[in-house]
């Protein structure tokens, strides 16, 4: 447990310094600013991916922490006001950056793969994405207009 | 995440390294905006983080060994992710809670996959295939719900893989486009959009709701935490939905869609 506990602090570490980069140069906090906000949110997630390992069952840690995300940031909850004051500091975009880097990086080996898909397959995926996006938002159009909040 | 590896992966600087670059590199040329027709098409730093990555991969700078090594990170990656959204979603409880129905019922907005979709895969001869491809987004969970019913060697697991390779590759950099340019084309409200960008793929929603940031800052706030509730209930809900709503309606349209054009060939109704 605790070399896992290192191993997942030291990769969130890696990329809270590469978000702390980039939210510098594309956002314009200064990373001093930026730090304690990642350091919540790495804290955050260290606790799900414990959680996780700890309690039996199938979910996977990324519904932990999203759950202790909305909790330790609703506005009843004692300390909250700091939590979310730090964090906002931390751009979501900037948090996406270097994930998508790695991704990049590493569907290069599954390059051989797409490359078979053919022409059909990608156009009828491309529709798939798009249906759902544009299907979803109309509901959620609807929906939102009936109950008078937009 | 459990391989004993994580440990030789964190001590890939290389790999580090050539992310830490990338990232300064793109987010120090920032975001661009152009018009397309009436439309915005944005370019995000995670765009060209996204493209520069890949291209590396075809470059000696990146091994196979660092592109196998990149895919476990992303996975932590995206819990950094995930905790983010989490504590922007606090703030907003009450206007998610007032939300809640249209946040519910715009799951069922998946369908339009099917009804957009389906009817295309049939058209460019697809066949069983088709149903693979298109009962949902083709995520994970979709992976694993078709080849568990279908066999890993069926025609239906041939689709959804097909899908996801597609999701996979270009799934994030797609939505993060088309959010744009649908948000200022189309007269529908971004919060719809932020709603939708909640697809079940944290990479995807990052994307889409980037786009939308970008597109509407004064409402950055919603966006990030409409957008992350969505994406939370479709990763809570989305199989229980293929599995009872999705898939079983797919394969009805597909054989009424079928039996037509059984129909159509035999000559019976030239006009149906």
């Amino acid at each position: 447990m605790l070399k896992h506990l290192t191993e997942w602090t030291l990769v969130l570490g890696i990329f809270g310094i590469a978000a702390a980069l980039g939210n510098w140069l594309g956002y314009d906090v200064l990373p001093w600013v930026a730090i304690p906000g990642l350091i919540i949110l790495i804290m955050i997630s260290v606790a799900g991916l414990i959680l996780e390992k700890l309690i039996p069952g199938n979910i996977p840690a990324v519904g932990y922490i999203g759950v202790i995300g909305i909790l330790v940031s609703l506005p009843f909850v004692p300390g909250s006001d700091f939590i979310v004051e730090w964090t906002s500091k931390v751009s979501i975009l900037a948090l996406a950056t270097p994930i998508l880097a790695y991704a990049g990086i590493s569907i290069g080996s599954n390059w051989a793969d797409f490359r078979k898909l053919g022409i059909r397959s990608i156009i009828v995926a491309i529709m798939v994405l798009f249906g759902t996006f544009i299907g979803s938002a109309l509901i959620a159009e609807v929906i939102l207009r009936w109950q008078g909040i937009i | 995440m459990e391989k004993a590896d994580l440990k030789a992966i964190v001590k890939d600087w290389r790999l580090h390294a050539v992310v830490l670059i990338i990232v300064c590199v793109t987010e120090a040329i920032g975001q661009f905006a152009f018009k397309v027709g009436p439309g915005v098409i944005l370019l995000l730093p995670m765009v060209y983080a996204f493209i520069i990555g890949l291209a590396l991969f075809f470059t000696p700078l990146v091994s196979d060994k660092m592109a196998k090594n990149a895919e476990p990170l992303i996975v932590l990656g995206v819990t950094l992710l995930i905790a983010k959204i989490g504590v922007s979603i606090g703030p907003q409880i009450e206007a998610l809670i007032e939300a809640g129905p249209a946040l519910l019922l715009q799951e069922l907005g998946n369908l339009g996959t099917i009804f957009f979709a389906l009817p295309l895969a049939v058209l460019l001869g697809f066949k069983r295939e088709s149903i693979g491809m298109t009962h949902s987004i083709g995520r994970e969970p979709n992976v694993g719900l078709i080849v568990n019913k279908f066999g890993f060697g069926s025609a239906e697991a041939r689709g959804v893989m097909a899908v996801y390779i597609f999701g996979t590759v270009f799934g994030a950099v797609f939505l993060g486009l088309i959010a744009g340019l649908l948000a200022t084309t189309t007269p529908l409200h971004p919060l719809s959009f932020a709603m939708a960008s909640g697809v079940g793929s944290g990479s995807m929603m990052a994307a889409a709701s980037g786009s939308l940031i970008v597109a509407y800052p004064e409402m950055e706030d919603q966006i990030v935490a409409f957008a992350g509730a969505s994406n939370l209930l479709s990763l809570g809900t989305g199989l229980f939905f293929s599995i009872f709503i999705g898939l079983p309606l797919t394969e009805k349209l597909y054989s009424l869609m079928m039996n037509r054009k059984v129909r159509k060939l035999k000559g019976g109704n030239p006009n149906a």
